[in-house]
């Protein structure tokens, strides 16, 4: 929902990082307001991975350029934890197993976490078991799941699902989604994009960062953002994904090309 | 026959373990080898070491389970054994028989890719692959190093497409044969070599391998010794690897009174592949024993090891693997997996996986089980009419040919199974 | 000692146990002669038993060697140079708590064992040793209307001389090892636990083993019997000042289980560990031992070892009674330049024994952490079982782990299985913590309290919730 008056929660501007010596983001600027869903779509190595990544604080990012204010605020400076209990939440790709480690304890330390950074009161393990099994129905999850270890064994499936019970959670205003629809039979597909329409309201903002249109299909974006070697190289309505879905990448291609001829530095 | 032209020997069998020594010493100087003699200097080093050096005995942890006496209990002469029986050489093999004096090399066409190595460049590379895999002090090195009279020296270029077969028979005589081979693979060469080790008598067969693999070598090694009774087998396998390089090395080894073999392993700068796959038989009253050692000394290093062993009757197995995953060797991925049957309530299995490491991030996995054969497995034999023994062979032959059957295809007319079974006829 | 307050004393602070008590002390004169070992059983009034294994042990380790085998060093211990015999100065062990001399009763307030009628803890009795004696015993009568002996070593070998000779070194021998042989010349204090035929323990029971001195070796002796049906859970905590000189800790367990007797021994080590460049801390050599002399027997060894300069430890079981079930569970944890050797010897003798262990090792900083293990099946072990996992994480580069399992085995109709792997704190894992809002240091402990969870569950459970914050409270500063 696009409402020009509701606040910025989210203002990247000119931000440029690199992964040991390799630049990967070259320039990207975006502006997030509450209530919207973005998605940002390209190639496998166009950066937009990296971007999601630079925005949680993963360590093997190097920030070299550019700002990130995340409701008026430094964002980089923060620490990934504190960014989380600030409210950005980053769905990974590739959600980590941690063995040993059980669901259950961990989702409760990360929503007290979360709940301390909105200056609320501590769930008692009580109260969360009752939080956390209201919220496994937005995902329509098994129960046993929360009695296993972190992401240990899980399918593909189960792990996406469990991406978006935490943000279930964990309620942020601004949750980046890397590539959430990787690796989903059309079920799983169907739940979790219910699981983020479910999540989805003025307040907050959604960025959703994918490869195929099949994902917006569930999930209608409010902008498009088309990146291309760590750039965005253009900005549209949902639109541009059907546009891009007809026609491939390989225009992206083209203009690419005849920007990498122009000296300037596009933004 | 070079030994039996010596006086009598020294020392009879079964005298103390040093004056054994020494007898083996006093008849082993002296024995002219044919051709030039490249070995002399490294010989007299060894003999002096080992003379300076006690028998392992059983407080030495690398020999605590191991007894030397089926060893000391033989004939401290050379052997020089007469030709025995071999099935036909496969198309694609090239056999070269070795009996410790005459040159396996005379009257053989060498196939493209491979060639001698002699003079000063021999006397340069020889021990070099033992000092690498810290082997060179090894007491069967040494043992070797003081009897053995000459050495196959090889040198490998490009893919080799025949495989070579190294064969050894020690017969009925009785005495000591000693083996010294070295093999020197140059970038991206690669060979397959099957050695088959026999013996029918009071002897010991023992030889040291060195292999060095450069760049993006490869090395496929199979390695077969069925065994006799009263016979012994000390076998030292040193194994030098340079980045991409490959070395497989298959092994097969039982029926020995005292059988041991020591494959030495050392990637120099890691990022090589390394896979020892072994199986190990003893029955009667033998000893069947490995300690194999895997070292990295650089990141990126790949180990697959999976030992298996069966111990039956009053026989005793042994396996202790090494692992050593030092500071340099980050992302080291090793697996080692120790599988032993104990078929008799006589038997023994010792078994002792050995990890050390020093890096953080690694994977280094190491498993052991000791069990007899999966009753269910038998069960489930003997409910589609398969009598309990027949029932009880056939599982045993499948987990022994899960190793066999990674042997060279040379292996084939050797017989494995059948050999180390004692199931033929020699 | 095992209620979560005190727990959370223990670890709110690196080491917070580096006091000195000052009190006034008798010791005898540094050095070991057969003169020493007599004096010291003077000093205890010993029955003539008792003197002839002091001597016939100290005459045996005359003759012995000290051990080399295991991966560890250091430089030679001067036995010349330790105080075999310290004791603070105070009458006769008091009839009444009240008597204790009150700084004693503070230094074990501080350490979080209050053992005075007011403030001691309501479900555990507890031994409190300080040097080389006993001070107090809690909870005695109560024990003692349910048949239960709790009391110091030197009480039970004037109040009960005839299971002192019973049982004393019948699992350990005075000739079993070095440091035991030396524990059986000069052993001082110690607890001795006897649960009659049938009796299910009312309590924990829970000795705190605290060295003050400097100089002065400690030397206790623990003895434990469990008769037919009876059970008891036994807890140890030890901690020491902080002096930069070595101190050696040579202490001898011994437990004994009856037919369908159950023993569960939990240690929570936490000696002195040297500082950071390893200067000073702990030598503990400690022989422990269980033997399953009856049928359907059970004993379990719990351990958390995080202190210590240098650990030499294999609790062990020997399995002889038909259906007796061993097990070890243990979690080492070194830094700095820490260095343990430690892991467990299962024996299985009799028919349808089982055993497992669990063995979680950590190393950090610049020690060296080694797992070694026997599991030994004889000939007459039909039927026997063994389970073994032992798992190490690494942190830095720095640190060594090293894996020893040695498994023999004689008995066909039986099944080993070992299984061992290796794992770090990877910092993919760290960042998905960290972006849930869980801050670094609380993601390192839940990791690595994940890691030891097997070992945690089987500690008595008011312990259990805080021994992974010991753990991380070890780790500080050594990930990342």
């Amino acid at each position: 929902m696009i409402r020009p008056d509701a606040p910025v929660l989210l203002e990247i501007r000119d931000l440029t990082a690199r992964v040991e010596d390799q630049p990967i983001l070259k320039g990207v600027s975006l502006t997030i307001r509450a209530g919207e869903i973005h998605a940002v779509m390209g190639r496998n190595g166009s950066g937009k991975s990296t971007l999601s990544k630079v925005l949680a604080g993963h360590p093997a990012y190097t920030v070299t350029g550019g700002t990130v204010l995340y409701k008026g605020e430094d964002l980089l400076s923060l620490e990934p934890e504190l960014r989380a209990r600030a409210g950005l939440f980053l769905g990974f790709q590739y959600p980590v197993e941690i063995p040993g480690v059980s669901n259950l304890e961990f989702l409760r330390v990360a929503t007290n976490a979360r709940r301390a950074g909105k200056g609320e009161e501590e769930l008692d393990t009580f109260a969360f078991e009752d939080l956390v099994r209201e919220r496994l129905q937005v995902v329509q999850m098994d129960p046993a799941f929360l009695e296993r270890s972190v992401n240990e064994g899980f399918s593909g499936g189960e792990k996406k699902r469990n991406e978006i019970l935490q943000m279930a959670l964990l309620d942020p205003l601004v949750a980046v989604l890397d590539e959430t629809d990787s690796g989903l039979d059309i079920d799983a597909l169907r739940i979790v994009a219910g699981g983020v329409n479910h999540l989805a309201g003025p307040d907050n903002a959604t960025l959703l960062i994918t490869h195929y249109q099949r994902l917006l299909d569930v999930i209608t974006p409010d902008y498009v953002h088309v990146m291309a070697a760590g750039r965005i190289l253009r900005t549209g309505g949902k639109e541009l994904a059907l546009e891009l879905e007809e026609r491939g990448y390989d225009w992206v291609d083209a203009e690419l090309a005849a920007l990498e001829r122009t000296p300037a530095e596009v933004g | 026959m070079v030994a039996a032209s010596l006086s009598t020997p020294t020392a009879a069998a079964g005298a103390a373990p040093g004056s054994w020594i020494a007898a083996l010493l006093a008849n082993a100087t002296g024995v002219a080898s044919a051709g030039a003699d490249a070995l002399a200097p490294s010989r007299s080093r060894a003999a002096q070491a080992l003379a300076q050096t006690p028998l392992p005995s059983r407080r030495v942890e690398a020999w605590r389970f191991t007894d030397l006496a089926p060893l000391t209990a033989l004939s401290p002469t050379l052997l020089s054994p007469v030709p025995a029986a071999q099935p036909e050489v496969g198309a694609g093999s090239l056999r070269l028989n070795l009996d410790g004096h005459s040159d396996p090399l005379a009257g053989i066409s060498l196939p493209a890719g491979l060639e001698p190595i002699g003079g000063d460049e021999l006397n340069a590379t020889l021990g070099q692959v033992l000092a690498a895999t810290g082997s060179a002090e090894l007491w069967p090195v040494l043992l070797n190093g003081a009897t053995a009279r000459n050495v196959l020296a090889l040198r490998v270029r490009g893919p080799v497409a025949t495989t070579l077969e190294l064969v050894s028979d020690a017969g009925d005589g009785e005495g000591i044969l000693p083996l010294r081979l070295l093999l020197v693979l140059e970038p991206e060469a690669s060979l397959e070599v099957l050695q088959v080790h026999r013996s029918g008598g009071a002897n010991l067969t023992s030889f040291v391998l060195e292999a060095r693999l450069g760049e993006g070598a490869e090395l496929r090694h199979g390695l077969l010794a069925p065994g006799a009774e009263t016979g012994c087998l000390l076998a030292t396998v040193a194994v030098e690897q340079a980045t991409g390089s490959r070395y497989s090395g298959v092994s097969a080894h039982g029926g020995w009174a005292l059988g041991r073999l020591e494959p030495r392993l050392v990637q120099r700068e890691g990022a090589a592949h390394s896979a020892l796959k072994a199986l190990q038989l003893a029955d009667g009253r033998q000893i069947s024993d490995t300690h194999s050692q895997m070292v990295f000394e650089g990141p990126d290093g790949r180990l697959e090891q999976l030992h298996k062993a069966v111990a039956d009757g009053q026989g005793r197995s042994v396996f202790n693997g090494a692992v050593q995953v030092p500071r340099a060797a980050q992302r080291t991925d090793a697996a080692q997996l120790s599988r032993n049957l104990l078929l008799s309530d006589r038997a023994r299995i010792d078994t002792k996986p050995e990890l050390e490491i020093v890096a953080d991030d690694v994977r280094c996995a190491h498993g052991a089980t000791v069990s007899r054969l999966e009753q269910d497995e038998l069960f489930y034999l003997q409910s589609r009419g398969i009598a309990a023994d027949q029932a009880a062979r056939l599982l045993l032959r499948g987990f022994c040919e899960e190793v066999l059957q990674e042997l060279p295809e040379a292996a084939r007319p050797w017989q494995p199974l059948a050999s180390l079974l004692g199931e033929q006829g020699r | 000692m095992a209620s979560s307050a005190t727990v959370g004393d223990l670890v709110s602070q690196p080491y917070k146990y580096g006091f000195v008590t000052d009190i006034e002390t008798e010791k005898i004169a540094k050095g070991l002669s057969e003169d020493v070992v007599r004096l010291i059983s003077a000093k205890k009034n010993e029955p003539a038993f008792l003197l002839d294994f002091r001597l016939r042990s100290y005459r045996q380790w005359l003759q012995m060697e000290e051990p080399d085998w295991a991966t560890l060093g250091h430089p030679p211990i001067d036995y010349q140079e330790i105080i075999y015999y310290a004791a603070p100065k105070q009458q006769e062990k008091k009839a009444s708590l009240d008597e204790v001399d009150p700084k004693l009763l503070e230094t074990f307030d501080k350490l979080g064992i209050p053992l005075s009628e007011q403030k001691r803890l309501s479900n555990v009795a507890v031994d409190a040793v300080f040097d080389s004696v006993s001070i107090a015993t809690t909870y005695r009568e109560k024990l003692a209307e349910h048949g239960v002996i709790f009391c110091s070593i030197s009480e039970a070998v004037k109040d009960h001389p005839d299971l002192i000779e019973k049982y004393l070194g019948t699992v350990v021998p005075g000739n079993d090892n070095y440091f035991a042989a030396l524990n059986s010349a000069v052993f001082s204090d110690g607890s001795f636990v006897f649960i009659p035929k049938g009796v299910e323990c009312p309590m924990e029971l829970s000795t705190y083993f605290r060295i003050n001195s400097g100089d002065t070796g400690q030397f206790e002796r623990t003895l434990i019997v469990a008769e037919e049906g009876a059970s008891v859970s036994y807890l140890e905590g030890c901690t020491a000042p902080m002096f930069d000189t070595n101190q050696l800790h040579a202490a001898v367990v011994e437990l004994v289980a009856l037919d369908d007797a159950s023993i569960k021994y939990s240690t929570v080590q936490n000696w002195y560990a040297g500082d950071e460049n390893g200067k000073g801390g702990i030598y503990n050599f400690v022989t422990k031992r269980g033997q399953c002399r009856g049928d359907r027997s059970h004993i379990s060894w719990t351990q958390v070892e995080t202190g210590s300069a240098i650990t030499w430890k294999y609790p062990s079981c020997v399995l002889q009674g038909a259906d007796s079930v061993g097990e070890f569970y243990s979690v080492a944890l070194t830094n700095n330049r820490q260095q343990a050797d430690t892991g467990t010897k299962m024996i299985h003798v009799g028919p349808r024994t089982r055993s497992t262990i669990v063995s979680k090792g950590i190393s950090a900083g610049h020690s060296s952490n080694s797992y070694r293990g026997l599991v030994q099946l004889g000939p007459k072990a039909v039927g026997a079982r063994n389970y073994s996992q032992c798992d190490s994480m690494l942190i830095g580069d720095q640190a060594a782990a090293n894996t020893y399992p040695y498994i023999r085995s004689q008995q066909p109709d039986a099944r080993i299985e070992h299984e061992a792997s290796t794992c770090r704190i990877s910092a993919d894992q760290l960042f998905y913590l960290q972006s849930r809002g869980i801050a670094f240091e609380e993601a390192v402990s839940m990791m690595v309290s994940g890691f030891c969870r097997d070992v945690f569950n089987q500690l008595p459970m008011e312990f259990a919730a805080e021994a992974d914050k010991l753990l991380a409270l070890k780790l500080e500063g050594s990930v990342g």
